[in-house]
């Protein structure tokens, strides 16, 4: 009986100190603020003729600091309402698991767009406005996936769906539409559509208090 | 079966509820009043009453910080908690071989 019961406690204390480590704000908001910027943002690049590959690549990076500088920013509201730490050690997990993709993303965006003049028109354009956005999908989906170790609710699901769509549309080849309509309609199903229907979704599954 | 490891348990670390506390700030150099409650399903009352046990043992230290205009309240393991708590985990161990060697 004796190592029954010492065992259980082991495993109690296993799981205490797992949960612990998950992080518990509720994701739907933020899932749904992407969401609604990534469309607005696809619609409005749309709308304006961004086409240019330097033009394209600085446009979707701001809308990327837009949404990242917003998702923290709800995160942080989220924790002054239930009086704790913002800076706290789920916080900082998820975020080290985000960076190493969301780094290697902003660096190849950097060089597309300082290098974008030195190729010819037609190599600059499909590497900004056609395998850039397909990376910028494989890597987010590498970052939701590597968060998820730290997320409940099918958040690792949700970065497989990013890598296999992106190595999805690599496959396909280099698209017969405008590149104008294929980048932006691309970014916005992925970082738009995608993101509004997990946030919807969460708001119907997610508890508001994550504990369990 | 040598009784020793049963007697040497830390009887304060030895209860479900501060168990669950200490093993919540274990694996989270800090946590928030806030935070164990809801993870651990506990009444306020009962977090605090333990929260001072392990405080009078010094095992648990309590930081209060202010931020958005708003009380924080964190809890995290002193190296004495730190060590009282490996000590606890490595007697349950020692149980659990113990009886698997008979």
């Amino acid at each position: 009986m004796a190592d029954n019961w010492a065992a259980e406690h082991l495993q109690v204390i296993r799981t205490l100190m797992e949960r612990s480590a998950i992080y518990r704000r509720a994701l739907a908001p933020v899932m749904t603020f992407t969401g609604a910027i990534g469309i607005l943002a696809a619609l409005a690049g749309w709308g304006l003729n961004i086409e240019t590959p330097r033009g394209f690549t600085a446009y979707w990076t701001l809308v990327g600091c837009v949404a990242l500088g917003g998702s923290y920013f709800l995160v942080r509201r989220q924790s002054l309402k239930d009086a704790e730490p913002f800076w706290s050690p789920p916080t900082r997990r998820v975020t080290q698991a985000l960076l190493p993709p969301v780094v290697a993303g902003l660096i190849a965006s950097v060089i597309i767009f300082l290098k974008a003049d030195s190729n010819a028109p037609e190599v600059a354009s499909v590497l900004a406005m056609v395998w850039q956005p397909q990376g910028w999908i494989v890597l987010y989906g590498c970052a939701m996936n590597a968060a998820g170790f730290f997320v409940p609710r099918g958040m690792k699901l949700f970065g497989w769906l990013f890598i296999s769509g992106g190595c999805a549309l690599f496959a396909l080849g280099i698209p017969d539409v405008r590149r104008l309509v294929y980048a932006h309609g691309v970014m916005g199903l992925f970082f738009g559509a995608l993101h509004l229907a997990y946030g919807i979704y969460l708001y119907f599954t997610e508890q508001r208090k994550n504990a369990a | 079966m040598n009784p020793e490891p049963f007697l040497q348990l830390d009887r304060v670390i030895h209860e479900k509820g501060r168990l669950a506390i200490m093993s919540l700030l274990a694996a989270s150099p800090q946590l928030a009043f806030t935070e164990m409650r809801d993870t651990l399903n506990m009444t306020d009352g009962n977090i605090t009453a333990h929260i001072r046990t392990l405080q009078e043992a010094g095992y648990v230290s309590v930081t209060k910080a202010f931020d958005g205009g708003r009380s924080i309240t964190t809890y995290s393991l002193t190296a004495q908690g730190k060590k009282a708590f490996t000590s606890y985990i490595n007697l349950l161990e020692q149980i659990v071989e113990q009886t698997k060697g008979k």
